[in-house]
């Protein structure tokens, strides 16, 4: 189910950690890895002068520094390189979530995987708000892996996944990608409902009726086949704080989620975002799935 | 040496010389050569002889060096006050010296000239309106700028920048097949939140053909997704031609006649090939300048004016909101502070300050609309017009010239400014790098989307 991966990169130590995951899923799944870096930001029109996006400074871009680009990621990853059927390295410049999204098109990838900061240019948010692995995540046609720090509890495969459902198109979507890896990888499933309480004044009695009537709506919902290696969980809690805590209690090397696209305004979707917080506090890869082309 | 590799006067017409300049790294050989370039008196003389009108011929004469024209330059303003910003010394001591010597000038005149047309003035157009003669140095700089490029002495981004226009057809590398592919991508990445949203391409007959600037395909597709929105809601039939499509005219600002010429025969020829009722292009100043007022001149359009009625995005989007056809729920007007950055290029140029203003009325909570001082057709440049934004060069001259819009804003006290104009959106946007004053910026169309009203059957059926 990967045969191409692209791995956004600035080639910076806070993206070895995403770095470290694909080239060990391709390593162990036979897929290409593409190595894709933006390297900066356009400030002037119609000038090559860009911001670099790893240290800020204005760079002028031609010829002679991309070759040097490219041999930096070469040598940054070049015994990890080997090691898989690598592609390429693509090196451009623009807005990262827009060049991502580009390449991730025009090569037809599977799956992206980037660092949750994988190039954010300050000054340009500004004027176009909403964090790169937020757009890139809501416009992608393959499922996008976040892979926030050098994360703890992979340590190479998968073997546990925990998918969190909203019950939302999405999540269908998200779902698939879930129980395909699950069996994939010879992993276990959990499916979590994550029973957003926060703010509602409930009775216990009423609580516990919406955790049965949900345990069995994620049995009606979800199709598992002869898959037999899946759990069904419902927490009450607020979402991302009961993702997290399962992710821990299984020791979950993968969290798989939807990502929803009809929040219009970036700025919201940003601050309210689920995923955004499971990312940040997750101690293992997340899986944002948005469309249907890749699962 | 009488012409280099990369400076000389011949423009760049091949992938191949566009690529080999570009990587000349900040123009260092170009410039080098610059200093050995030869200054072809002769053929300056008859340019001179064969394209200097009597407008330009009777405004060197008349001007009666009063100097009321001083305080009307923002980069008078912000350069200390000295004589040598001055609008009628700015060109009296470049293009009147050329005519005065029959075009008998050395290379570090035109050295000097080359730097004057291009960091000492945005063709801004605002010294003419309080001249008592109405001598516009804004034309005047035009027109000098076109002979300093047929000599060579152009800076190396524009020289690049009209490359662009020769070689593409458009300010950046995107060629026809990328436009039509990002159109395709767009649609596609919008469709799902926005159902039976499209892109169409080359779609005859249609009420409304939409061009825009090449960043957008290039850099920031976002514009292209958020224009069809707008149509969509609007319900507007459109279209977009897969040839003559970009708007914009960096050669215009490079003194590039003969691509000028070009570049906006290429959109028209896309109006008579597609035939819509009217046309419309993006937030861009400039690329109306090029399209709507000087191109019918420069392809010698009769009457003046294109071959159907053109409206900038505002006149569109005003027209929208007018009559219904965008409607804004008033919960979600902006309720902050906030200005609105006038384009010298379509409000004094063309007038079209009071539309913009009626797109504010519904757009904002009343009482939150803060007017710049001056504003409207008394507004000043952003300090990045003419091209000034894009010379590394002229870096620090344009940083300078930053100030003047960065004092009007801060005595607003507004945080957010809305720029429908690329142009000056992109000096805003370096004014807060430079000197981070604490404002955000926008288009129109962003903020329209976020507080629109969509009518039940256009949003997404699940959920
Ligand atoms: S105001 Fe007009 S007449 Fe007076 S110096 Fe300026 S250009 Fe000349
Ligand atoms: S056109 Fe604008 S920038 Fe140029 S001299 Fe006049 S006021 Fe100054
Ligand atoms: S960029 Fe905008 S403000 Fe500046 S000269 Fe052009 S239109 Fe005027």
């Amino acid at each position: 189910m990967f045969k191409k991966i692209l791995l956004a990169t600035s080639g910076a130590p806070s993206t070895f950690g995403a770095a470290r995951v694909a080239f060990d899923m391709a390593k162990r799944y036979g897929a290409e890895v593409l190595v894709f870096n933006v390297m900066g930001v356009p400030t002037k029109a119609f000038s090559q002068e860009v911001n670099d996006v790893r240290t800020g400074e204005k760079i002028e871009i031609d010829d002679e520094y991309q070759s040097w680009v490219e041999e930096e990621l070469k040598s940054t990853f070049e015994k990890q390189i080997e090691s898989v059927e690598f592609s390429k390295i693509i090196t451009t410049t623009g807005v990262p979530h827009r060049e991502i999204l580009r390449a991730a098109r025009a090569e037809d990838v599977d799956l992206i995987v980037m660092g949750a900061s994988s190039g954010d240019s300050s000054a340009y948010r500004k004027g176009y708000p909403g964090s790169t692995l937020q757009k890139v995540a809501k416009a992608a046609r393959c499922p996008v892996m976040t892979v926030h720090r050098e994360t703890a509890s992979y340590w190479g495969g998968f073997s546990n996944i925990v998918f969190a459902t909203d019950f939302s198109k999405q999540a269908e979507n998200a779902f698939k990608f879930a129980l395909a890896s699950a069996k994939e990888l010879n992993a276990d499933l959990t499916v979590l409902h994550a029973l957003d309480i926060s703010g509602k004044l409930l009775d216990q009695n009423a609580i516990e009726d919406k955790l049965i009537e949900t345990r069995s709506r994620i049995r009606s919902s979800y199709d598992f086949g002869d898959f037999k290696n899946y759990d069904v969980e419902v927490w009450e809690g607020v979402p991302y704080v009961e993702i997290v805590k399962m992710a821990r209690e299984r020791s979950a090397d993968l969290i798989v989620m939807a990502h929803h696209s009809h929040e219009l305004d970036p700025e919201k979707a940003r601050i309210g975002s689920t995923m955004e917080q499971v990312i940040l506090r997750a101690g293992c890869p997340v899986v944002s799935v948005s469309k249907p082309d890749k699962v | 040496m009488p012409e280099g590799q990369f400076c000389n006067k011949t423009p760049i017409t091949t992938d191949e010389q566009l690529k080999a300049t570009l990587n000349d790294k900040g123009g260092k050989q170009y410039y080098e050569e610059m200093n050995h370039l030869d200054v072809d008196s002769e053929k300056l003389w008859g340019a001179i002889q064969k394209t200097m009108k009597s407008r330009i011929k009777t405004w060197l004469e008349i001007c009666a060096h009063c100097g009321l024209c001083a305080e009307s330059c923002f980069l008078y303003q912000v350069n200390g006050r000295v004589p040598e910003q001055v609008p009628s010394y700015k060109i009296q001591a470049t293009l009147g010296q050329i005519v005065k010597k029959k075009g008998k000038v050395d290379n570090e005149f035109m050295q000097m000239c080359m730097e004057t047309a291009w960091s000492k003035c945005t063709c801004c157009n605002r010294c003419g309106m309080y001249c008592p003669h109405g001598i516009d140095m804004g034309i005047m700089f035009g027109y000098l700028r076109g002979l300093l490029y047929s000599q060579g002495f152009v800076p190396w981004e524009l020289k690049i920048g009209s490359g662009m226009h020769r070689v593409y057809r458009a300010q950046m590398d995107v060629t026809m097949e990328d436009w039509v592919e990002t159109c395709e991508w767009m649609a596609e990445e919008t469709e799902e939140e926005w159902p039976g949203l499209e892109i169409p391409v080359d779609k005859v007959g249609a009420d409304i053909m939409y061009t825009c600037n090449a960043r957008e395909p290039k850099h920031y597709p976002e514009d292209i997704a958020e224009a069809a929105i707008l149509f969509h809601v609007a319900g507007e039939n459109w279209t977009v031609p897969s040839e003559g499509w970009e708007q914009t005219s960096l050669s215009m600002f490079a003194g590039d006649w003969e691509c000028c010429k070009d570049n906006v025969q290429n959109v028209y020829d896309a109006i008579e090939r597609l035939k819509p009722k009217r046309a419309t292009g993006t937030e861009c100043g400039h690329a109306h300048r090029a399209t709507v007022i000087e191109g019918p001149y420069w392809t010698g359009r009769p009457d003046g004016q294109p071959p159907v009625p053109f409206l900038h995005y505002v006149e569109w989007l005003a027209e929208a909101l007018r009559t219904g056809k965008l409607k804004i729920d008033p919960s979600k007007r902006i309720k902050e502070p906030v200005t609105l950055q006038d384009s010298c290029n379509y409000v004094r140029n063309q007038g079209l300050k009071d539309i913009t203003r009626e797109i504010i009325s519904y757009i904002v909570e009343p009482g939150y609309f803060v007017e710049m001082a001056p504003t409207k057709e008394h507004n000043y440049c952003c300090g990045g017009g003419g091209g000034f934004n894009g010379i590394g060069k002229y870096r620090e001259q344009r940083n300078m010239a930053l100030r003047k819009k960065m004092d009007q804003i801060l005595d607003t006290g507004c945080k957010l400014v809305i720029a429908p104009c690329h142009n000056c959106w992109d000096a805003i946007r370096d004014l807060e790098e430079e000197y981070e004053i604490g404002i955000r910026w926008s288009f129109l169309k962003p903020l329209v989307i976020k507080m629109l009203d969509v009518p039940e059957h256009l949003l997404p059926k699940d959920e």
